[in-house]
């Protein structure tokens, strides 16, 4: 079945089952490996794009459901790693291994577009959904806070 | 490790490091082990990295002086060109490369004073980040090579069981199902390297691979699939039952590691005794990317791209599984999305080239995280019975250690090891150089579970009952924690270890000191806070942690406030990678503190994804986090698992501060503390 949607604000038509879900549409269909698989069951954020800019879960998204809908990638945040969260991340030196990053910055973009000042806490409940193995949320905290233009904050 | 042994071979070879590009090689002999494991890769590779790059910083010199015609000594090499003052000329690295390269390399070049270095100890950022953050880095699964076909499998519920039958012709009847596959079991090589030897059992899992065009068409087509499997001997296995077994073997005396003067008879005229057990569970390693391999096997060679810590030991298993020379195996290292000691072990890329090899095609083999979860290698559960006597003065003075636990050594090298070997004890034996009495003993537990390598390995547990006991004895004796474990370090000494080590008294009363400092250790907390302390010790590094948590009187919900972390690593390279890696270990100590478990009924793990394997989140992971380095220009020691150990320890400690209620099984339940 054919199915059209934007994806980083190009048109795109995939032919697929409906029920396939997004994450692999772009991991397996479209080459687009940047969304990464952690769990297949939303409950660790690796997946994370943006569809009509709210964070989503790509892997329990069925394809059906993106039809005629905006999707942002982490390939789509910036042509040059030039986003403000890109950049924090740079500067705050915060992967490890790297693998649930795109995930993290996707769910971060999403939540300073919300609240461009966030607290702690809001931080806290935005980002929750997303695993670190390697342990950078300290880091990744100072990072959002450093995107927002704001010092970060003490508990 | 792609940031700071680039800084030692730039540091040496004088490279302005804005012009250095890091590019992974390929597994070749002239390389060496590329292991990346063990803490080992600083440690094994500083010198020889600093020859390396000294070595060609002389040759590049040397091409200099000859084009020149100039004399060596007045010739300088820094920011990648040389220079020759006298004359004003200065020719780049690249412009010097060729005729630098056809001079003979000095065997023993002069190395820089470290009072002159420029990249080493600075603290420098990631040389991979920008890649990790723009979802171009290529991971183990986001290897793509044409005509690659995807495999999802079905392993036996139990280790070491084997598939009886299944619906194979079902199963391959939809169109993106290319083939259904059974897979057999294969010897693993021990991680490291070395011959498993008999009574090992370190094997990949036999299964049955369902292969497709595409990784949700293989993982859609597998769930047709309906399997029999046969009942292993492990099928037996329940938690209660091997928790029962370590019980009951650590009741008992076992194997002696260690005895240092009289136990028993210290022990018995001691003035105070105190005796506690210990336990801790089954861990998953939990890798963000789950466990995967691609494979590309061609007549009787083979090609890998392995997220893989131990490139060499891929080759020598894969090979061996498909009865073909080393030499024909290539192994492209990919980057690896969280290691923690899982890829050490090459069961995926035994899995991949098996599934290649009959697949006639490239293969990626795709684990799911419940196939992740449940068919991991796990860290052995373990029980630890301690008994400690204090005299009159509040001095310890006798201490027994009986431990037991599967034993990984074991499963990998096989059952003709000693009991020295095969007990899960690290070298230090905290408290062995502190108390006069002192006896370890050891008892290995049977078990059919998988088991392998786990951040910070034996004393990711073990430093919990040790540290967590030792602040029991404070206690026991009325003493301030820090005062107690100050007294028994006694004075700055070395001491040479049973594994030829050497260990440093005062740099570990260093770090004790400097993390108790820096957290203000006598200052009062607010009610229901609670401050714990605890060190540990080992590949080379000294590191302690203090803790400070708030406790819920009525829900027993604990929060970490603050974890404060003191951490002597010799000659720090890259101060940040030595602070990224004590940050990251605490958050993930604390995962294993307070969340997670693996369980066992049947022989079946119980657990399966993140809903019941649970690890730290954000809203869990202190607040504050501080990391002080102690500087240093002893050799450097490994900082990938020193950061670990310790943590789990702190945090009971301060749990006990705040409640009075100790902690002596972990993960900790609020159900406990309420």
């Amino acid at each position: 079945m054919a199915i059209t949607f934007t994806l980083n604000g190009k048109a795109q038509t995939v032919d697929v089952s409906p029920d396939m879900p997004l994450l692999w549409v772009l991991r397996d269909t479209l080459n687009m490996t940047g969304t990464k698989f952690g769990c297949g069951m939303a409950l660790c954020g690796a997946c994370t794009v943006h569809m009509n800019g709210e964070a989503t879960r790509s892997c329990i998204t069925p394809i059906s459901s993106v039809s005629g809908k905006r999707i942002t990638t982490i390939e789509g945040l910036s042509a040059d790693g030039s986003h403000p969260v890109q950049k924090a991340w740079i500067e705050e030196d915060v992967p490890q291994c790297g693998y649930c990053q795109s995930g993290q910055i996707m769910s971060a973009v999403a939540l300073l577009r919300k609240k461009p000042k966030p607290t702690d806490a809001d931080i806290d409940d935005a980002m929750s959904g997303n695993i670190c193995r390697c342990g950078t949320y300290q880091r990744i905290r100072k990072a959002i806070h450093r995107a927002a233009g704001s010092p970060a904050q003490k508990a | 490790m792609r940031t700071n042994l680039p800084m030692i071979v730039a540091e040496e070879l004088s490279c302005d490091w804005n012009k250095v590009n890091v590019v992974q090689a390929d597994l070749d002999a002239k390389y060496g082990e590329q292991l990346t494991g063990g803490s080992l890769s600083t440690r094994t590779s500083y010198t020889d990295l600093r020859k390396a790059g000294a070595a060609a910083r002389e040759m590049l010199v040397s091409a200099a002086a000859g084009a020149w015609q100039v004399e060596r000594t007045a010739c300088r090499a820094e920011n990648s060109a040389v220079s020759h003052a006298p004359t004003k000329r200065a020719l780049t690295y690249g412009q010097l490369a060729e005729r630098a390269s056809a001079i003979l390399p000095p065997a023993d070049p002069p190395l820089k004073n470290p009072a002159d270095f420029k990249l080493i100890g600075k603290p420098t950022r990631r040389t991979d980040t920008p890649q990790k953050v723009n979802g171009s880095a290529t991971f183990g699964l986001d290897v793509r090579v044409p005509g690659m076909l995807f495999a999802s499998v079905e392993r036996s519920p139990v280790y070491g069981g084997v598939p009886r039958s299944f619906n194979a012709d079902e199963v391959k009847s939809a169109a993106p199902v290319r083939a259904v596959l059974e897979l057999k079991s294969a010897h693993l090589t021990h991680q490291f390297g070395e011959t498993s030897g008999p009574g090992s059992r370190n094997y990949s899992c036999a299964g049955v691979a369902v292969v497709a065009d595409s990784t949700w068409a293989a993982f859609e087509a597998r769930k047709r699939l309906k399997v029999e499997w046969n009942e292993p001997a492990a099928a037996s296995e329940t938690t209660a039952s091997l928790r029962e077994q370590m019980h009951r073997f650590a009741s008992a005396p076992g194997a002696v590691i260690r005895s240092d003067g009289d136990f028993e008879r210290a022990h018995a005229a001691a003035d105070k005794r105190i005796e506690a057990v210990y336990e801790v569970p089954f861990l998953a390693h939990a890798t963000m990317e789950p466990v995967n391999c691609t494979a590309h096997v061609r007549g009787d060679s083979c090609e890998l791209w392995a997220p893989t810590q131990i490139p060499g030991a891929a080759r020598a298993s894969v090979a061996s599984a498909l009865g073909i020379p080393r030499e024909n195996v290539k192994v492209h290292v990919t980057l690896i999305g969280g290691g923690f000691g899982r890829r050490l072990i090459q069961d995926y890329a035994v899995e991949a080239a098996l599934i290649s090899r009959d697949a006639g095609a490239p293969v990626q083999v795709v684990w799911s995280r419940e196939d992740d979860i449940r068919h991991d290698f796990y860290r052995p559960a373990a029980c630890h019975i301690l008994e400690a006597g204090l005299d009159s003065r509040g001095q310890l003075i006798s201490w027994r250690h009986r431990g037991s636990s599967p034993s990984i050594e074991t499963f990998y090298s096989g059952t003709g090891i000693s009991p020295s070997a095969a007990a899960q004890v690290d070298s230090l034996d905290f408290p062995a150089l502190f108390v006069p009495h002192f006896r370890l003993e050891f008892t290995v537990a049977e078990s059919g579970m998988p088991l392998g390598y786990w951040r910070s390995v034996d004393s990711s547990g073990n430093q919990f009952a040790l540290s967590s006991f030792f602040d029991e004895a404070a206690h026991a004796a009325g003493r301030d924690p820090l005062e107690f474990l100050l007294a028994a370090f006694g004075p700055a000494r070395r001491i040479s270890l049973r594994n030829n080590e050497t260990f440093d008294v005062g740099r570990r009363r260093a770090v004790v000191e400097l993390a108790a400092e820096k957290s203000g250790w006598h200052k009062a907390l607010a009610r229901g806070g609670g401050r714990g302390i605890a060190a540990s010790f080992g590949w080379g590094s000294y590191v302690a942690h203090v803790a400070e948590i708030t406790c819920q009187a009525k829900t027993g919900a604990i929060r970490i406030d603050r974890v404060v972390c003191a951490v002597d690593c010799g000659t720090a390279i890259n101060p940040l990678g030595v602070k990224a890696q004590m940050e990251g270990a605490i958050n993930f100590g604390l995962a294993a503190t307070l969340k997670s478990a693996i369980t066992v009924e049947r022989g079946r793990i119980q657990q399966s994804n993140f809903h019941d394997y649970e690890v730290l989140r954000m809203s869990e992971a202190p607040p504050v986090v501080e990391v002080y380095i102690v500087p240093s220009t002893e050799p450097p020691g490994g900082c990938g698992e020193a950061g670990v150990p310790s943590v789990a320890p702190a945090v009971g400690n301060a749990i006990f501060a705040a409640t009075g209620k100790r902690v002596r099984r972990l993960p900790i339940r609020p159900a406990d503390l309420a």
